[in-house]
């Protein structure tokens, strides 16, 4: 490539290359890829390469919203080390993942087989499941709220059956919990579909072998649906994972902007906001609790990937 | 050929880049004293959905007076707003005037982006209400560094109803914390816990009211953790313990504790007279029985908030820019502003004008005319350098206080030192 470049620039070259349309196409094919694709690399520049790459530099910074900063080295991890809130933050964010992961793998995959089949109105069933998805994160969180506040209708019927009202949103693990119930609630119907369409590839004869074989429900789930499904399971545990580890809105929403009482409730994403927003936030800081959660992501990812490798062996 | 047009997609890259992040290095002048001309922008703080037709009023009689004036008017929501500035100040594109509160201009002054006012404007200083012109002061900083805008204060509102089931007086609010103490912990008593009559933890607002000192006189260091600050936390706790503080106040907003007062739930809550409108038209049972008293406090000077408008130190239009800032805060306009709306002008003589001191025997007025005596001498009880990041790490530690997970003096003493920490890397 490097020659027809430089043959293309000699002044006895290019009458001979203008005069053979082999050569003419072969010129241009290696630069019309990148004009094709330069408009999207300006996007990805700017818009996702530019604040990774300002963010791994401002992790080494004392940056402030309006004060530039300047270069700390590992001061801003080392007090990562010593903040309790960041400790909160990290051990909210894993039991975040280890609350919703496991429901999210299987509860969708539950619910896939059970709207998979084709019976008259089951089209309804898949759109109501679905609906939580396509609703804004905003409203759904608002009307947990009012449904889980100390008046609200959850609590009135608590009360009711005689079971007295429960501090959904004030005690600091009922709070967290009921951020992983809304979570699972609405990534539910997300997915079912990746399920379903699973589902839909998993040959009925197999089903049909294990049956003659006399497999019930329950062992044709475990003998012939998961397996099939395994690699679809895998991926719903990684992005789920990721999805969990990072969850901010729920949270927010439901335990407010403090993260809970005595900000017992705050996830890392959450303190990132919290320590690097407004006039005097420390973007610094908040850079390098970004990375922390950058780098666990990435790990998390990996983990699943490679037991899913392992297990392919 | 790849070589190059990877070499032309890194300068692509580059170009826009380079544009970000400098923003603001040419700093406009500070001498206002030229032709008042140009284009300038202008923004504030919620309030183009209830005042469209104000601004645009003010806006057109500025520009009149002013020709070869104009001025772009934006407004920012409520929600977020100390973010939408502060992104805008790192990225150069702070509006000419923005409409301030004290803790946001503290920062922008640090930074050089808030034009000192005692040195471009102060011919204007006599108009205003000393104690409102000094609200914009930094500790630690010499001049002022917004005009003075709208102030507000307000009563204490409670629901007669719910005092006369617990056998309370409800003509005999409480006037002491001693009586608001002890009228809590009956009320919580008789309801059998399920009405409080306080609905969020103390801040530092309620400290400075109670008495407490805030910070040293330098503005060097903060006190909150005196004797006084353990004794209201420890009431406080008493009061939580008791259920006659709400049980989800931990985690309470002012907007989720009026919703509470509104629904009955506690029974008393703080605003102002613009609140009387929304009682009567969303809870007209609880506005039959609503009472109104002071705010309570032991220092004989009640809380006022205070709104600033601040001129961009980089505008270009320096001028037009001080003369606008000026003209939305005159005599003039902010008294038409607050006969729209419940709000108190800073500029001086304007509260004795009879709007603000003659009784026509209702409810409104009778709040507003309390409220504008009151206002002075009242006082801005949360100091400038005190952010948004100090007040959740002195609500977490108020909270950790009142689950009890540490003493109050404990939790003072860890609010403190947090605050100073950030107080020093603020720089």
């Amino acid at each position: 490539m490097a020659s027809s470049s430089s043959t293309a620039s000699s002044g006895t070259a290019a009458p001979r290359a203008a005069s053979s349309g082999a050569v003419r196409v072969r010129r241009q094919l290696p630069t019309s890829p990148w004009l094709f694709a330069a408009p999207g690399l300006l996007v990805v520049g700017i818009f996702i390469l530019y604040p990774f790459v300002s963010t791994l530099v401002n992790a080494f910074t004392d940056r402030r919203t309006l004060i530039p900063g300047e270069f700390v080295g590992l001061a801003n991890f080392r007090e990562l080390l010593h903040d309790e809130m960041f400790w909160i933050g990290l051990r909210n964010s894993t039991l975040y993942v280890l609350g919703v992961v496991p429901a999210l793998v299987l509860l969708p995959l539950l619910l896939a087989l059970l709207v998979q089949k084709n019976i008259p109105g089951i089209a309804f069933f898949r759109s109501a499941f679905y609906t939580p998805v396509v609703a804004s994160i905003v409203v759904v969180g608002l009307i947990w709220v009012w449904l889980l506040d100390e008046r609200g209708l959850v609590n009135s019927l608590l009360e009711t059956i005689g079971v007295g009202r429960i501090g959904f949103l004030s005690d600091q693990w009922l709070l967290l919990l009921s951020a992983m119930a809304v979570t699972v609630w609405k990534g539910l119907g997300y997915y079912m579909i990746i399920y379903l369409a699973a589902l839909a590839n998993v040959p009925r004869e197999l089903h049909e072998a294990a049956s003659v074989d006399g497999a019930g429900a329950i062992r044709r789930f475990l003998t012939v649906t998961v397996p099939a499904v395994r690699s679809t399971m895998v991926l719903v545990g990684a992005l789920s994972s990721v999805a969990a580890f990072k969850v901010f809105s729920e949270v927010y929403l439901m335990a407010g902007p403090d993260g809970g009482p005595a900000g017992e409730d705050t996830t890392l994403v959450m303190l990132v906001q919290r320590t690097g927003t407004g006039l005097t936030g420390r973007v610094g800081y908040a850079s390098a609790i970004s990375v922390v959660v950058f780098v666990v992501t990435v790990a998390l990812m990996l983990l699943v990937l490679r037991a899913d490798r392992k297990e392919d062996a | 050929m790849p070589r190059r047009a990877l070499a032309a997609a890194v300068v692509a890259l580059a170009l826009p880049l380079s544009a970000c992040g400098s923003g603001g290095d040419e700093g406009g002048s500070t001498d206002a004293s030229g032709k008042v001309e140009g284009d300038i922008t202008f923004q504030t703080w919620n309030l183009r959905a209830n005042f469209k037709p104000y601004f645009e009023g003010l806006i057109a009689d500025f520009e009149k007076k002013y020709p070869g004036t104009k001025v772009k008017w934006v407004d920012q929501p409520a929600e977020g707003y100390a973010d939408k500035i502060s992104a805008d100040a790192a990225g150069g594109t702070l509006p000419d005037v923005v409409n301030v509160s004290p803790d946001l201009v503290a920062p922008l002054a640090k930074a050089g982006l808030a034009l000192d006012l005692d040195k471009s404007a102060a011919k204007y200083k006599k108009e205003y209400l000393p104690g409102a012109w000094a609200s914009h002061e930094i500790p630690g900083m010499e001049g002022t560094y917004a005009f003075p805008w709208y102030l507000n204060t307000g009563p204490l509102f409670y629901n007669k109803s719910l005092f006369k089931e617990a056998g309370l007086d409800a003509s005999k609010p409480p006037k002491t914390y001693d009586e608001l103490f002890d009228d809590a912990l009956e009320l919580a008593d008789k309801s059998d816990g399920k009405v409080a009559t306080l609905a969020n933890v103390p801040t530092i607002e309620d400290f400075g009211r109670y008495g407490v000192e805030l910070m040293n006189k330098e503005g060097t260091a903060f006190a909150f953790n005196d004797a006084k600050g353990v004794e209201l936390l420890t009431k406080y706790k008493e009061l939580y313990d008791a259920k006659a503080l709400d049980s989800q106040a931990l985690t309470a907003t002012p907007e989720s504790s009026g919703k509470k007062f509104l629904t009955g739930a506690v029974a008393m809550n703080p605003g102002s007279a613009l609140d009387l409108g929304n009682f009567k038209k969303q809870a007209p049972n609880l506005y039959k029985n609503i009472g109104i008293t002071d705010q309570i406090t032991s220092t004989g000077k009640v809380n006022m908030y205070v709104m600033g408008v601040m001129v961009n130190a980089q505008t270009k239009r320096t001028p037009a820019a001080v003369a606008f800032a000026h003209y939305v805060t005159d005599a003039q306009n902010q008294m038409s502003f607050a006969k729209k709306v419940a709000i108190f002008p800073s500029t001086a003589g304007s509260l004795d004008d009879p709007y603000f001191t003659k009784e026509d025997g209702t409810d409104e007025t009778r709040v507003r005319i309390a409220a504008a005596k009151s206002l002075k001498n009242a006082v801005n009880y949360t100091p400038v350098l005190f952010s948004e990041q100090m007040k959740t790490e002195l609500r977490n530690s108020v909270a950790k206080a009142l689950q009890g997970k540490v003493s109050p003096e404990e939790a003072l003493d860890n609010a403190v030192k947090a605050c100073d920490r950030l107080l020093q890397q603020q720089g």
